[in-house]
């Protein structure tokens, strides 16, 4: 009962993640849904990944969204999508309907318990992964990389003259006018 | 009804999948769309604890969440980064106006 | 394990060189080349060490968690002697590069990439796990398409890295195929798996995977009809081409063939398609370098022609002789090029037309070259001669003598082509002015001296291998016959196969072939109007058989339909997404269709 209702807390968050009209009460949001994850990932037993993601994904991610943010500006637009509504509907719930069918069908299956395997958290991550580790850490020095270019930019930023600025903005639409055209006329 | 966490966390791991999909499909804002991956992402983390409560193998779907979770955040400081150059080049963060990725 | 740790020394050592050298940079060019010559040459010492562990024993087991099996590295004879030619050849070429590539810029791009490439082929040979030889392979691919595009500036340059790249890509994807179908049926990423077992899988997936290994094997080694690679990748530097052609890339195809031969001896037509591509390849290239008329494309295609008499071996079954052959080869053709990267190091020009007359002027660098050409048309005592002889016989032997009649005319092309390519630089004189030389103001004559020091150096150990390598036929065929047991190799001595040789009246034969050979360049104007008869295959030749042609037609084909399929890109990330999750609600229908 208790876990049903966070689970629907947590999809409410991310619902409200989207459809807030200000960036920074969609990061808000964003990181309720993560802090709840956490709690689901509790109630599942994987303890370890629950803290990380409690730390990580509510804290970390989200001073991250909120520097972006600020970096980029409070500009949040509602534009009319693209990708006519009834079809994305369509699509999503077709995706979710087969992979609950999908899922229904797995879970009907016996559970295969296997009773010798009993290894620790470190021990699995150390052995049975020890490739996927150390491209894990090929890819955190990647985010590190990230980061960096994330704080120069706001550093190129201060010397950058408005004029600059104001010519890739005016730039830009001419180059994209015609893609628009095109694609309204298909 | 009476439903196991197990249970409910299918239904969990399916609407938070919906809601990531339509949003990917619907938003036209670059900081939107990597909140919608994050989203996503949050599905993945479930889905694989509770596949690792459910065939005993705890540990592994613990640390396949774990990896998942540390390179999701990766891609999310990634794509920030890559949004505010993009919101530099080219003065917005409308994706639709980035076309000229057009082969 | 002393073997372990010498198996480790000769693949990190040169990476670890490449990868100093890559930090280093361009600031100390003398600095760089000799860190590139010792890391070569300590490389070559380690591999040199490994000889006496030989084995069939897994001599280093490195744990990667249970996806992707143990990396495994297996020292066998086949693995060590390649592993022997790609380190030693390879630092020869270092040691040539530091005269030929003196004053160009970015050494350290260029002796990072060949000292990775080194490191990548003995990897290649020395692993015994499938993963890790598909790793391998990617990497040698892609140090040959950097190290042929080396000058990125010149357009050639950088096109033929490219056609390098895809033709063997397209080798690759073959690889895969294999390598994920035995992991599939087997479970397991061993070489001895797939050797030992191969009689479990069925039969069709036994196909699948043979034909899937000879497909990268012919890219690789660039067999007809994937050849037109090879030509191309002449403009790289020429250290560079004598380690593709010698020491590194084109021996892995017949690496792998020999290496899991046993496994698909049974596959039908498998042999027999091994065996028609070989010939076929040694015929139509050797009819192709008669005809080119650039020093480096004559080289080129002759590798394709000897790499078909080796290929044509390991189809017939001989382990030995393609071996021994790609030793052989190894060392001539090595030899040949660095005199080849001599001559046009100190004239500028490549043409054979604009070269000749330079037996006065270089004779050091001429004696080279014309040992090497004798080798290579299989003139006794050098070490072309003997492999040559052991790939004829088991010919005869094995394939019947419609076959070894076949390698007859391919004997006696070869010996005309080397003695035209030898005649034409040395001793005939040059038909047309090097433009290109005196344009730069090098007035030729003056400055062409004898090849420099380190050159010598390079070249004066080719020669002494040229004339010795095969007396190491004993210590090899022992080391196959201990270590690669189901490959059914003899030990065959020293002595042995000189009786052998000089006892069969096919030696004999073979050699009026090669003094046939000779004899028509030698009388070419007595025989002017018949060559005008044979003009159609000239052409033919010259117009590489209408290879390049399928080639051209196939890169239009790819662009035709990449253009068509632009219409799908419409530039925007939202109905990009409807791709995705479309073809994800397909996958899961389909995944439906099951229950």
């Amino acid at each position: 009962m208790f876990s049903g209702l966070i689970a629907i807390a947590i999809i409410m968050c991310a619902v409200q993640a989207i459809r807030a009209a200000r960036l920074l009460s969609s990061a808000v949001w964003l990181a309720g849904a993560s802090a709840l994850t956490a709690l689901w990932l509790y109630i599942l037993g994987a303890q370890q990944p629950a803290v990380i993601e409690l730390s990580v994904g509510a804290g970390l991610v989200t001073v991250l969204f909120i520097f972006a943010i600020s970096i980029s500006g409070e500009e949040a637009f509602t534009a009319y999508p693209r990708v006519p509504r009834k079809l994305a509907l369509l699509l999503v719930v077709g995706a979710v309907a087969l992979l609950a069918v999908d899922l229904a069908v797995a879970s009907g299956m016996p559970r295969a318990v296997d009773e010798r395997a009993v290894s620790t958290l470190s021990d699995t991550f150390w052995n049975a992964r020890a490739l996927d580790m150390l491209v894990q850490m090929v890819l955190i020095f990647a985010g590190v990389l990230g980061v960096l270019n994330l704080i120069g930019h706001e550093e190129i930023k201060e010397v950058e003259t408005p004029g600059e600025i104001q010519i890739a903005q005016t730039h830009l639409p001419q180059v994209v006018e015609p893609e628009n055209e095109e694609l309204l006329r298909v | 009804m009476n439903l196991s966490p197990l249970d409910t966390a299918i239904f969990l791991v399916l609407g938070l999948f919906g809601v990531g999909f339509y949003a990917l499909l619907i938003v036209r804002h670059l900081i939107k769309l990597v909140i919608a991956l994050q989203i996503l992402v949050k599905a993945a983390v479930v889905a694989l604890a509770a596949a690792g409560a459910a065939s005993g193998k705890l540990e592994l779907g613990a640390s396949l969440a774990l990896s998942v979770i540390v390179v999701d955040t990766v891609v999310a400081v990634v794509a920030l980064a890559l949004a505010l150059q993009v919101r530099k080049h080219f003065g917005t963060l409308d994706v639709s106006e980035l076309g000229t990725l057009r082969g | 394990m002393l073997a372990g740790e010498l198996t480790v020394l000769t693949i990190a050592l040169p990476w670890f060189g490449a990868l100093c050298i890559w930090l280093g940079g361009n600031k100390a060019p003398r600095l760089t080349e000799r860190a590139a010559v010792a890391f070569s040459v300590f490389a070559a010492l380690a591999s040199g060490a490994l000889i006496p562990f030989a084995t069939n024993q897994v001599v280093l087991r490195i744990p990667v968690g249970g996806v992707f099996g143990e990396f495994t590295f297996v020292p066998d004879g086949l693995g060590i002697l390649l592993a022997c030619i790609a380190t030693g050849i390879g630092s020869l070429a270092v040691i040539f590069s530091l005269d030929s590539m003196r004053g160009e810029k970015e050494l350290a791009r260029y002796y990072a990439l060949v000292l990775l490439f080194i490191g990548a082929m003995a990897g290649l040979v020395l692993t015994g796990s499938l993963l890790l030889l598909f790793f391998f392979w990617e990497l040698v691919a892609f140090c040959s398409y950097a190290l042929i595009s080396f000058h990125n500036d010149d357009p050639k340059a950088v096109a033929g890295g490219i056609k390098a790249l895809v033709i063997t890509q397209i080798g690759g994807v073959g690889l895969a195929v294999g390598v994920l179908l035995t992991y599939a049926q087997l479970g397991s990423y061993e070489f001895d798996a797939l050797l030992r077992h191969s009689a479990q899988m069925p039969r069709e997936i036994l196909g699948i995977i043979a034909f899937g290994f000879l497909l990268a094997a012919l890219a690789k080694s660039a067999q007809v009809p994937f050849h037109t690679w090879l030509p191309d990748a002449m403009e790289a530097p020429t250290p560079v081409s004598a380690l593709i052609h010698a020491a590194t890339m084109v021996n892995a195809g017949i690496y792998l063939l020999a290496r899991f031969y046993p496994a698909f001896v049974n596959v039908p037509a498998w042999t027999t398609t091994v065996m028609a591509i070989g010939m076929l390849s040694a015929l139509l290239a050797a009819l192709m370098a008669l005809t080119a008329n650039d020093l480096k494309r004559v080289l080129a295609y002759s590798t394709i022609s000897q790499l078909g008499y080796m290929v044509f071996a390991v189809g017939v079954g001989a382990t030995l002789a393609s071996q021994f052959h790609l030793l052989s080869h190894a060392v001539f053709k090595a030899l040949l090029f660095l005199a080849a990267g001599a001559v046009i190091h100190l004239t500028g020009t490549r043409a054979l037309a604009q070269l000749g007359g330079l037996s006065e002027r270089m004779p050091f660098v001429r004696n080279a070259f014309v040992l090497g050409a004798l080798a290579l048309a299989g003139v006794p005592l050098l070490n072309g001669f003997w492999s040559k002889e052991l790939i004829l016989e088991a010919g005869a032997q094995n394939a019947g003598m419609a076959a070894f009649i076949l390698l007859l005319f391919g004997v006696s092309i070869t010996a005309l082509y080397a003695t035209r390519v030898t005649w034409l630089v040395f001793w005939a004189p040059p038909r047309e002015t090097n433009k290109v030389a005196s344009s730069n103001g090098h007035s030729r004559p003056k400055e062409i001296g004898d090849a420099p020091r380190a050159m010598r150096i390079a070249l004066g150990v080719l020669v002494g291998a040229t004339f010795t390598s095969w007396l190491l036929i004993g210590g090899v065929s022992e080391m196959f016959a201990r270590t690669l047991t189901l490959a059914n190799v003899h030990v065959l001595t020293l002595f042995e196969m000189m009786a052998e040789i000089f006892l069969t009246p096919l030696t004999w034969i073979a050699l009026g072939a090669v003094g046939f050979g000779v004899w028509l360049w030698t009388a070419r104007e007595r025989f002017a109007n018949v060559r005008a008869s044979w003009q159609f295959v000239t052409r033919a030749a010259e117009n590489s058989f209408g290879f390049e042609w399928l080639n051209a037609q196939v890169v239009r084909a790819t662009m035709g339909a990449a253009a068509r399929l632009r219409v799908t890109q419409t530039g925007q990330l939202n109905w990009n997404m409807v791709g995705i999750v479309g073809g994800f609600v397909l996958v899961l229908a389909v995944l439906m269709m099951r229950w």
